[in-house]
């Protein structure tokens, strides 16, 4: 039982990295394969729709962060606390990063067809990192909390 | 498979009355589908020889046989959307030809078969103008007076434009999937369609407007002594 809830607490220092990669991984790739569309169908503009395809990796470095603050010897006391915070903050950077390279993806679809509407096509996108630097800020805030 | 580039890598199409010129061709469409699996390729392909029947059907079937096929061919189409999409461009189909049959009067009501909801109503409500479909479609009790005035070209262009909407409801509910590129490339061909009638009713136009300029006495008699001094 000791070795799981350890276990777990590695989880939970690796976790806000491993999966706010993993989301930025799909999130950089859908978005990515939707700006490689638009460069077929465009003139000018390109380097914007490739721009907008890395929105999805700043959760990678948000995870990095976290990570860090999370960083500390693991007991039994604070293996638990750790896993939590860890754990539950990656989710977040995962999701918020996939549904960020969705939204990217839908950005460079309109902004291909009217691109005076580039900046407004990508408040969807900003509003979604929003939430991730939610998580990501009270992630180093409760992270605090947690016995050294 | 993703559709994300696809997707992207399609022109936008303007609304059916401003399409005036295409803006991809055929070939280069068909380049850009190269990207599907084979087996989406199969569903575009069952999804447009079924929306466009008229214009790629190999042989005369008749109608019995061809609501046959058409009903197997539709179980064939997976996406459920799609399938009731295709479904109701071929009811419109059977509606128009119902009007056309009582029109020409050679045939009646127990002769006439179509696909969809609406064929046993159509065969019980023969004789009321709008096969007694008022009020669950309206456009028919529009397009009726229109079709005995043998206003056709006019009752084409009002259900192509319902088509067309039905198509974009679909294709924007549906983000980067098969679903997009199918309704897509049907509006494609809705779009072409409507364009090459243009070009064909102009050049009737122009042909006619040459004859009656020709028949007129005063070029007649202008052409006529143009020849005698070239003989």
């Amino acid at each position: 039982m000791d070795n799981l809830i350890l276990a777990l607490g590695w989880a939970g220092l690796y976790g806000p990295m491993a999966m706010g990669a993993i989301g930025s991984m799909i999130g950089c790739s859908l978005a990515g394969q939707a700006a490689a569309g638009a460069l077929l169908e465009t003139e000018t503009g390109h380097g914007r729709y490739i721009g907008i395809s890395a929105m999805p990796s700043s959760q990678s470095i948000y995870g990095i962060v976290v990570m860090f603050a999370l960083n500390r010897e693991l007991t039994l006391g604070n293996a638990p606390g750790l896993a939590a915070i860890g754990l539950l903050c990656g989710l977040a950077l995962m999701f918020s990063a996939i549904y960020q390279g969705r939204s990217c993806a839908s950005a460079i679809n309109v902004s291909k067809i009217r691109p005076e509407i580039f900046g407004m096509s990508l408040a969807p996108a900003a509003i979604v990192e929003g939430f991730a630097v939610f998580a990501f800020i009270f992630a180093l805030v409760i992270s605090a909390g947690v016995p050294a | 498979m993703s559709y994300y580039t696809l997707v992207t890598a399609l022109p936008d199409l303007p609304t059916l009355a401003k399409c005036k010129q295409m803006p991809i061709s055929r070939i280069a469409l068909d380049r850009r589908l190269t990207m599907l699996t084979d087996e989406d390729q199969q569903q575009l392909k069952l999804a447009e020889s079924l929306y466009y029947f008229g214009s790629k059907q190999p042989e005369m079937l008749s109608d019995q046989k061809l609501v046959y096929q058409w009903q197997y061919q539709l179980t064939q189409i997976e996406s459920e959307e799609i399938r009731q999409c295709i479904q109701s461009r071929l009811e419109w189909q059977s509606l128009l030809a119902a009007l056309r049959q009582r029109q020409q009067g050679d045939k009646g009501p127990e002769q006439f078969y179509g696909l969809g909801r609406w064929t046993m109503r159509i065969r019980q409500h023969w004789h009321e103008p709008a096969f007694g479909l008022e009020t669950a479609l309206p456009l028919l009790a529009e397009l009726q007076p229109l079709m005995q005035k043998g206003a056709a070209g006019e009752v084409e262009r009002q259900v192509n434009n319902w088509l067309w909407q039905n198509l974009l409801r679909i294709e924007r509910s549906h983000h980067f999937s098969i679903e997009t590129v199918i309704c897509f490339v049907l509006r494609w061909g809705l779009a072409e369609k409507q364009i090459q009638n243009d070009a064909d009713q102009a050049l009737e136009a122009f042909e006619s407007m040459a004859e009656v300029l020709i028949d007129a006495p005063v070029i007649r008699e202008h052409i006529e002594s143009a020849f005698e001094e070239l003989s």
